[in-house]
């Protein structure tokens, strides 16, 4: 259904319906291959959705509320959760990988553009459906005072126009993702459109954390009172349009319905028509080569790369330092982990986190620590074996190396000098701010722990950085083992030396010693290792 | 110099090189011909050791494939049919992973990249990321990878695709001049003009056998015909050129609209 609306819009149906049957045969034939978890990813975002939606639904029984602040909920959930986790399909609009193939054909900017618009609508559509489903139905009872017939009602109107709320936030961004397209004459603001994709979901729970905190110090009253100001917003005017249609005639409900309408239509269909017009405009210009020409040239190595005189470690880091800098999916994955370093402001603020009971033994630090360093490493320890550019491996399997395993030595260099060093070094930092001279053996045992996971996660079976397909599920499914294991170490450790101190202190102190020389000893052990392995292969 | 005895390669019941076997002389440039899908450069990919071969053996530079591929792989330089690059990285980035890979000096590094940069009139666009390079940019790029480390013997597969006609020209000389300083050239093309002019020798494969090994004059004695390409046609049985021409332009013209 929603492709013959969109299709009312295009200058050629044919076009559009053919290019659109590509589309999706193509997205279904590259899932092919590819394990569950990949081609269950967007079922898994949905399936998300709809348990909160299911939470969601009971939370009037608890809180009573009327129809106008139950759907002003509703809504304004669905179009966060809409507006976030649309944002990486995003990349459907701004890099669309295959637009070279057709580039040459006589297919109108507009109808390009409505089919990639078509794909992310349908996604959106999906996930408004799991996001929605029960509060329309919960919303029945919903009701302040008597209950009306018109409560039945409720489903068939605010499904209607929840759909409407997503896809004018749909319709919003890509308002704004098309204007940055007409900005990109400057390569600098090409970057900084993905990076915000990457910089919006981990400013995310931040925020939700922040509000949170925030929301204690107001009375309830004033609470209830500044509900009024979300009628200066968008989702205020689509709840506003709810109550409208279930019987509620009043002045300032008409005047919401009124701006949601004419919002939807002046805000997101003329600015879309105007787009869609220049959209060829803009791929054109990504199919040019165009960069600034300098005319000296400049051949540097990175400071920290002269450390290493074994060159193929030194290769290894120079090519993870530069892809830890431009790689897209890389940097999504670095930028979500610092989500965990923001709230670390907040999460230390509780007494309880930084409460010691011995010298070097804060529980809730070391876990913090441990999610935070854990959370960092991981995010580049773990998408380094996948690249876009897999295929330029060839030239690190043709290169004479007596190993694969020193390029993976560089790997992990640039984990420990990028990553364990600046995240041990914060937490070094807080811990003295918090125990003085002290802080060193606080921040020890979560140092020796990530010094181990690095040295321990599991090398790619080619040894080769860069050299697989990027597959984000996979990814995610193979991240789990490593973080459990070495949740299970950390949890046993403070285990232990909780249970060591109840017994007593000398014995929690002996015990302290021990992990710190041990872990010490295992790192230098695993390190030696893989020298070894090097070794022999030579020989 | 290259040895190659009963080389052969099978995907499943696929045969795409078939007991292939031939050797090429220190300082020989030798063209490596065959139609699309021939073989030549699975060929290419055993012999750098980017594929491990079915059965057979393949000696390097006096080093055998099997046993000391290591040691083949440092005396070797490939161009492959596909510039496959890490788009992320510079010009100069790249050239130092490859030189790195190689355990070249830094300073012979930097040195040979300004150089090589300068004379491939890629030294303006050294420090740009190879994604925003042509085709063309992309080719000189692997080139010059290929010869960064001084290799002995060369392995070239279409080096000379998607090239300006003057790095073309320059390309052509490079190699001769390589050959007399005493490297051996493995030219995998199907361009066979240029193949005419810079292969003394020609080896033909179709279809994973090789049916032709000798220098251009004797082929020409062998077949009674004077151009490459006729020759090429002859032995790789290609005929019917004017059938098929005509059939495609029936084909073409058919049911279009302004005809």
């Amino acid at each position: 259904m929603l492709e013959k609306i969109v299709e009312r819009f295009c200058d050629a149906p044919t076009q559009y319906r053919y290019l659109l049957k590509t589309e999706k045969l193509i997205e279904k034939r590259a899932l092919e291959g590819r394990n569950d978890l990949s081609n269950m990813s967007f079922a898994v975002t949905c399936v998300i959705g709809f348990i909160m939606s299911v939470l969601f639904t009971f939370m009037p029984f608890l809180l009573p509320m009327d129809t106008f602040t139950f759907s002003l909920i509703g809504i304004t959930m669905s179009m966060m959760m809409i507006g976030i986790w649309m944002i990486p399909y995003f990349d459907i609009l701004l890099i669309p990988v295959h637009y070279p193939v057709i580039a040459h054909t006589p297919v109108s900017s507009r109808t390009y553009f409505l089919v990639k618009l078509t794909r992310i609508l349908t996604y959106t559509a999906l996930l408004l459906g799991s996001l929605n489903l029960m509060p329309a139905i919960g919303g029945i009872w919903v009701h302040k005072g008597e209950f009306s017939l018109f409560r039945l009602l409720f489903p068939f109107v605010y499904l209607p126009i929840v759909f409407m709320s997503g896809f004018f936030t749909i319709g919003v961004m890509t308002t704004f993702a098309g204007y940055l397209t007409k900005l990109y004459s400057k390569r600098t603001l090409r970057n900084v459109a993905q990076y915000a994709q990457f910089i919006f979901p981990a400013l995310f729970p931040v925020t939700l954390i922040l509000l949170s905190r925030l929301l204690q110090y107001l009375p309830m009253d004033k609470l209830v009172s500044s509900l009024k100001w979300f009628y200066a917003l968008p989702n205020g005017w689509f709840a506003g349009t709810v109550s409208l249609a279930l019987g509620q005639i009043e002045p300032h409900f008409l005047i919401l319905a009124g701006l949601a309408i004419a919002a939807t239509l002046i805000l997101v269909l003329v600015p879309l028509r105007s787009i869609a017009k220049s959209y060829s405009e803009y791929l054109s210009y990504l199919l040019e080569s165009g960069n600034r020409q300098k005319s000296k040239i400049r051949v540097k190595t990175p400071l920290l790369g002269r450390m290493f005189q074994n060159r193929t470690i030194r290769a290894g880091l120079c090519l993870s330092f530069v892809y830890i800098r431009r790689d897209k999916h890389l940097l999504r994955q670095f930028f979500a982990s610092l989500g965990s370093l923001i709230m670390l402001v907040v999460i230390l603020d509780q007494e309880w986190v930084l409460h010691a009971f011995a010298i070097g033994l804060s529980p809730g630090f070391s876990m913090t620590f441990y999610f935070v360093g854990m959370g960092i490493v991981s995010s580049f320890i773990l998408p380094i074996r996948y690249s876009e550019h897999w295929k330029a491996s060839w030239m690190l399997r043709l290169a004479p190396l007596s190993t694969t395993y020193d390029l993976w030595r560089g790997v992990q260099a640039a984990a420990f000098l990028y990553f364990v060093v600046p995240c041990t070094l914060l937490m070094f930092c807080m811990a003295t701010f918090i125990w003085g001279a002290l802080g060193i053996l606080y921040v020890l045992p979560g140092l020796i722990i990530l010094l181990n996971y690095v040295i321990l996660f599991p090398k790619p079976l080619s040894g080769l950085p860069l050299a697989e397909e990027f597959v984000q599920s996979q990814m995610a499914g193979e991240t789990l083992i490593p973080f459990l294991a070495s949740l299970f170490s950390i949890g046993i450790f403070v285990g232990i030396q909780f249970v060591t101190y109840l017994l007593n202190i000398w014995v929690y102190y002996g015990f302290y010693a021990v992990m710190v020389v041990g872990g010490l000893i295992s790192f230098i052990h695993f390190l030696q290792k893989n020298r070894r392995v090097e070794e022999t292969v030579d020989a | 110099m290259i040895q190659v005895s009963h080389l052969t390669k099978r995907y499943g019941q696929n045969t795409a090189v078939d007991d292939i076997s031939f050797e090429v002389q220190q300082g020989e440039i030798v063209g490596y011909l065959g139609p699309n899908g021939a073989g030549k450069s699975t060929t290419l990919k055993m012999l750098v050791g980017l594929l491990q071969p079915t059965s057979g053996e393949i000696s390097v530079a006096g080093y055998d494939s099997q046993t000391e591929l290591l040691e083949l792989k440092r005396h070797i330089g490939y161009v492959p049919e596909e510039a496959q690059l890490y788009e992320h990285l510079t010009l100069v980035e790249h050239l130092q992973l490859i030189g790195r890979l190689y355990h070249l000096e830094e300073r012979l590094i930097a040195q040979k990249i300004t150089e090589l940069a300068q004379l491939f009139d890629l030294s303006s666009q050294a420090n740009q990321r190879i994604s925003g390079f042509s085709q063309g940019m992309r080719q000189k790029c692997i080139i010059m990878s290929a010869l960064m480390h001084n290799p002995d013997v060369l392995f070239l597969d279409e080096p000379f695709t998607n090239l300006d006609v003057g790095t073309v020209t320059l390309m052509k000389t490079l190699l001769q001049r390589l050959a007399g300083l005493g490297k051996t050239i493995l030219y995998c093309t199907h361009i066979l003009e240029v193949a005419e002019t810079l292969c003394p020798r020609i080896m033909i494969i179709n279809a994973g056998k090789l049916i032709a090994d000798a220098p251009v004059a004797e082929l020409r004695e062998q077949t009674n015909q004077t151009a490459l390409n006729e020759i090429f046609t002859q032995l790789t049985d290609t005929t019917g050129i004017d059938e098929k021409t005509e059939e495609v332009i029936r084909i073409v013209m058919e049911d279009t609209p302004n005809a």
